[in-house]
């Protein structure tokens, strides 16, 4: 037994893992009578959703859900907040967390295309690539738990879910521990899907982590062309270290897109590149000196490695440090975040002490500060113009021979 | 025998006083941060108006000074909400939700039927301003409205202006952009009125529906008859959305009450509750405690809380004045030798100013001079070239522009560099200071921390979204206790001990104001001890700056809120705190620092030989331009409408605009003023397009994984990238 399962969420864990876990029905559950083909799901296109979008569509599409009935919401907005969610918020001190309220009111709303299931998992951990090599890949609890939290504020009258018609699902699911998730999508499912059984939920559990992975893949190959022709054009990136739902343009504000602008690449610590040569050439020594067990070990700058976006966050700063092509990194955080906030010394502090320039953008809420983004962006611009040369030649000396993307 | 109910509130006193169930005397007054000293007052009136009398009579205190006031005058504390809800059950009993806004908090409750009796639910906010009073009165005085034309104030049938609801500096932000574009303030009041009723419901229902009947309470739901009307409007609103049953032949205007004892229902409550205590409890024991409180006590108890005052050891102050409070440099006039010299000139286009400094080739300050923006960028560029010219410069070697519209005026004046305003600020303090190893610049609106490492800009900190650590939020302060600015310093120097605040918000900020004003503080100690807080405010709060040792040991201070002797104290003091071996600079030209810094600039590109593109004074002075101003030209981006100015010059080169709703011609380019912000440079749909076609161009060609993901990663059909 390791150390975790001994703990009282550990022990919650195990007992998830063996019987299953589903937020509680508003009302009696009464099967959906509808075939399959013609079931409308809705998802909120929040949280824990932006790491894991494809596991969801390969698996409703396994299971005979049209692809084209899988509705998520939009992205967040003051609007959407506005209309949809007045009076239904709840407390809560994570910001990304109160807009999903937003989300759920606007697919209750939803006249045409009306949804029959609201889908909205709450993950207790996370598919990640440094899996195995960190202590845990947990989501962020607070997280988790967001789809109970504003599921409160739709039932605490009247059961607004039972009014639109829509059947509530929010299965706890731990999408970082494969071989327990069907067991838990069919427990909280069966009741939902109409005449879903436990070997087609298999099935399409290995459909969902199949898309996820190939999704995966094309991107980090994308990452990789982009570092490959900065390295023939001699030109500089910059790497987004942030979790993965600040990719929503009501929750990042589109920062890293006016650096775009700019004329640099944007990388994303989700998504770069793992390929064997270049993780051989970026660790291969430290490896061999003993400093590292494996290029995806990160126990040399964060030990404390349980969860699965603080450790893909350290690790891309690690990775950053070592790519000569990246000359910048900018952060963003969320409003007192407090996964995030232990981690800005470290994370910094990796950064730069290669001698790329850092940026960090925090306390994201509700509102762009557009002003202060334009200066920023306009001085991160200044600086990566005229040091970006510079930086890409002291880190190709720091560095060993040959970088796999730079032979191409 | 009277019972006497005492409300004593953040901003006001009420009182009212019974007698076998009759009211026989009450009043409410502001009692502008003298809480104490107004009780008393009250209660001398009692006294000598209706016989209130120690030993024999009992009081009741309610409200955020009664904790304080109640032993002091053997009187029994009262929680708030339990004493207005004891009001609303007895005199209400249809009653089933009820929104009280006070000066500094807002409340809810809901009253919902349980068993014989209602279960009551509270929802309280006081650390935020936002839905507040304060939040309407804070903008209502920045806009000269007095109180008695705030009260007849209108929502009903006006347009209205998105203001953000959440934090009352935000608010009185964004209504001065919408002043400045021409709302008028019958529509901004408002507007202010919905964000109040929006944030009511948006944070203190809890995913309840008020229902009908309801009760509004406290001063400003009692006074100002815009916020009723915006309360009716809402209420009746959702109350249609959600489907509630009216009971029948009702009007949704006639379920929702504002009775006219509101004010007072607090200290009801409190006779209420009194009614029912043991004949011994809350018997008055007269005025003298709390009089010697005010005379004594409290001086003793801030001297017990208090940290000391900003000017601490008179030997060190002494020393700090030396250092510190000798008169600003000045920028020299010019010699008439240094005429015809080559001139390095900077001009920096600020909101309210233009400046501009003219640096030799040796990199020394030879001139500096000011013109006021009048709103109209070419003007302004005539304008203040014009002063450079009255300077006797008469051969510009090359010109670097700095500040708002650095980029738009760029290629109309022909500059040679357009910086942004960090980098100036850098390049300018760097200069003087080579050595420096961070700058702070505090300005009125934002706060810049640069960090620097050999010479360069290694990191910043900016921050324009917090107000705590700005000059705004001491001006602020400042006006709200009728102090000039130019008088801070001295009135802060007054103090002989200062109260701890808290570093944070400046709403919270605010809030811990009132508590401390509560105990007992001055103006001219809380005015020290804002001026105390702000350096934890710019480095921990707004800067993120922990360890300030690890950023360097020479610190050079600008920005007009350096110019307050008391805030320089207060730095010098924080920094060597923290870092004992600093030294602490003042930047001698803090207010030309931009433009120094474009200068320097200049320079520097000039030292690669190339000639200035600059237009030379008598084509700009000639610069052939009109102005349109009309239906084409307003903003349409937002409900703001800005009346914008589309100013056309002739260029040489200049690319047109064939697509706009007002066209322009190869040869002309187009100036765009009167925008509020920066969406409103950018014309119409129609330049979105052409910008977006060019945005793309740069998307494509530099691509952005989290673009990709946003675009395919939600789609079922699409997988692959």
């Amino acid at each position: 037994m390791s150390w975790f399962e001994k703990t009282p969420l550990g022990a919650l864990k195990q007992k998830f893992d063996r019987d299953g876990w589903q937020g509680k029905a508003p009302e009696a559950a009464a099967p959906i009578a509808k075939p399959r083909e013609s079931l409308r799901v809705g998802i909120p296109r929040v949280l824990n959703m932006w790491s894991t979008h494809q596991f969801w569509i390969g698996f409703l599409g396994a299971l005979g859900i049209d692809s084209r009935h899988i509705e998520f919401s939009g992205d967040t907005s003051e609007e959407q907040a506005r209309s949809h969610a007045k009076g239904r918020g709840t407390v809560d001190c994570c910001y990304p967390v109160k807009c999903v309220s937003g989300h759920y009111g606007e697919l209750l709303a939803r006249h045409k295309r009306k949804i029959d299931i609201l889908l909205s998992p709450m993950v207790y951990s996370l598919p990640s690539f440094l899996n195995g090599h960190v202590a845990a890949s947990l989501a962020c609890p607070r997280v988790m738990a967001a789809a109970e939290n504003i599921k409160a504020g739709f039932v605490k009258e009247r059961d607004a879910f039972g009014e639109h018609g829509v059947r509530y699902a929010a299965p706890l699911v731990s999408l970082g521990d494969r071989p327990v998730v069907s067991r838990q999508l069919y427990g909280a499912l069966k009741d939902v899907i109409p005449g879903l059984s436990a070997k087609e939920t298999e099935r399409a559990v290995d459909e969902g982590y199949r898309a996820l992975a190939a999704y995966d893949r094309s991107l980090r190959a994308k990452s990789r062309e982009v570092l490959e022709w900065c390295a023939r054009e001699g030109k500089g990136c910059m790497l987004v270290l942030a979790r993965p739902y600040h990719m929503d343009p009501g929750i990042g504000h589109e920062i890293e897109v006016d650096l775009q602008a700019y004329g640099y690449p944007v990388l994303w610590a989700q998504y770069l590149p793992t390929d064997d040569d270049l993780m051989q050439w970026m660790f291969g020594a430290e490896i061999a000196e003993g400093h590292m067990k494996s290029p995806w070990d990160i126990a040399d700058v964060w030990p404390s490695s349980y969860s699965a976006n603080t450790n893909e966050i350290l690790w891309g700063a690690k990775f950053a440090a070592r790519m000569p092509w990246i000359t910048c990194v900018v952060r963003l955080s969320s409003y007192e975040c407090g996964m995030d906030q232990p981690t800005y010394s470290p994370v910094q502090q990796i950064v730069e002490r290669s001698g790329t320039l850092f940026f960090s953008f925090q306390d994201l809420d509700s509102t762009k500060p557009a002003g202060s983004v334009k200066i920023r962006v306009e001085t991160i611009a200044h600086y990566l113009h005229r040091y970006s040369a510079g930086i890409i030649e002291k880190k190709m000396a720091a560095s060993p021979a040959g970088c796999p993307v730079a032979r191409v | 025998m009277l019972t006497v109910g005492l409300d004593v509130g953040s901003t006001t006193i009420k009182a009212l006083a019974a007698e076998d169930g009759a009211p026989r005397w009450q009043d409410y007054k502001r009692h502008n941060t003298k809480q104490a000293e107004m009780v008393l007052e009250f209660l001398a009136r009692m006294q000598a108006d209706c016989g209130l009398a120690p030993g024999r009579d009992r009081i009741f205190l309610t409200g955020s000074g009664a904790g304080l006031v109640a032993p002091l005058l053997g009187g029994k504390f009262v929680q708030e909400v339990v004493a207005v809800a004891a009001t609303v059950e007895k005199l209400h009993p249809e009653v089933s939700f009820v929104s009280e806004i006070g000066g500094e908090d807002m409340k809810t409750l809901f009253f919902t039927p349980s068993g014989e009796g209602k279960s009551k639910q509270v929802f309280m906010q006081s650390a935020c301003s936002g839905g507040t009073g304060t939040f309407i009165e804070k903008t209502a005085r920045k806009l000269q409205i007095a109180t008695e034309q705030l009260a007849q104030m209108p929502y009903d049938g006006l347009t209205l202006h998105k203001i953000s609801s959440k934090c009352g500096i935000f608010a009185e932000a964004d209504s001065n952009t919408l002043v400045k574009s021409g709302v008028p303030v019958e529509e901004i009041i408002a507007s202010l009125f919905e964000a109040v009723v929006y944030q009511n419901l948006a944070t203190l229902t809890k995913g309840n529906t008020p229902q009908p009947q309801v009760l509004l309470l406290g001063g400003p739901n009692m006074f100002f008859a815009g916020l009723q009307q915006a309360w009716r409007h809402h209420l009746a609103k959702l109350w249609t959305e959600r489907k509630i049953a009216l009971p029948a032949g009702a009007a949704p205007e006639d379920l929702i009450l504002v009775p006219k004892e509101a004010l007072y229902y607090a200290c009801l409550g409190c006779i209420e509750i009194g009614s029912g205590e043991a004949p011994g409890v809350g018997v008055y024991a007269g005025p003298e405690r709390l009089r010697e409180w005010v005379e004594v006590g409290q001086h003793e108890q801030k001297a017990r809380e208090g940290a000391s005052g900003l000017v601490g050891d008179p030997q060190a102050f002494e020393h700090f004045m030396h250092c510190y409070g000798g008169p600003r440099s000045e920028a020299p006039a010019m010699d008439p030798a240094e005429r015809a010299a080559p001139a390095f000139v900077g001009l920096d286009f600020g909101s309210t100013t233009a400046k501009a400094v003219v640096l030799s080739d040796k990199r020394e300050l030879l001139a500096s001079c000011y013109a006021p923006s009048n709103g109209n960028p070419i003007e302004d560029a005539k304008a203040i070239l014009r002063e450079i010219r009255k300077q006797g410069v008469e051969r510009i070697a090359a010109l670097g522009v700095t500040g708002y519209g650095k980029d738009l005026l760029k290629d109309i004046v022909g500059a040679d560099v357009a910086i942004v305003e960090t980098v100036s600020h850098a390049t300018a303090a760097l200069h003087y200071f080579p050595d420096a190893d961070v700058i702070c610049d505090v300005g009125g609106c934002d706060v810049k921390i640069m960090i620097l490492r050999q010479g360069t800009v290694s990191d910043f900190r900016l921050n324009s979204q917090c107000s705590s650590g700005n000059g705004a939020f001491l001006q602020g302060v400042a006006e709200r206790y009728d102090v000039p600015l130019e008088q801070y310093a001295e009135r802060a120097f007054e103090a002989r001990a200062v109260p701890a605040l808290a570093m944070g918000c400046g709403v919270f900020l605010q809030s811990d104001i009132v508590n401390q004003q509560r105990k007992g503080w001055s103006r001219e100690e809380i005015m020290a001890s804002l001026a105390a807080v702000l350096p934890l405010n710019v480095w921990v709060y707004a800067g993120q700056l922990q360890n300030l040792a690890a950023a360097g040991r020479k610190f050079v201070l600008q920005g007009g809120t350096h110019r307050n002797l008391a805030v320089v104290k207060a730095q010098v003091d924080f920094i060597r705190g923290k870092v004992p071996d600093a030294e602490i600079v003042v930047h001698p030209y803090s207010g030309e620092a931009g433009a120094i810094g474009a200068a320097l600039c200049a320079l520097d590109w000039a030292a690669e030989g190339k000639p200035s593109r600059f237009r030379g004074y008598e084509l700009i002075e000639s610069l052939e331009y009109t102005s349109t101003t009309n239906e084409h030209t307003t903003c349409n981006w937002c409900a703001v409408n800005c009346k914008r100015t589309f100013i056309d010059v002739r260029m040489p080169g200049g690319a047109g605009r064939p697509w706009s709703k007002v066209p322009l011609t190869e040869g002309w380019e187009r100036v765009i003023s009167g925008n509020s912000c920066p969406k409103g440079l950018v014309e119409d749909v129609n330049e979105m397009k052409a910008v977006k076609e060019k945005l793309e161009e740069a998307k494509r060609a530099y691509p952005n994984i989290g673009e990709l993901v946003r675009e395919n990663a939600f789609r079922g059909t699409q997988a692959e990238v």
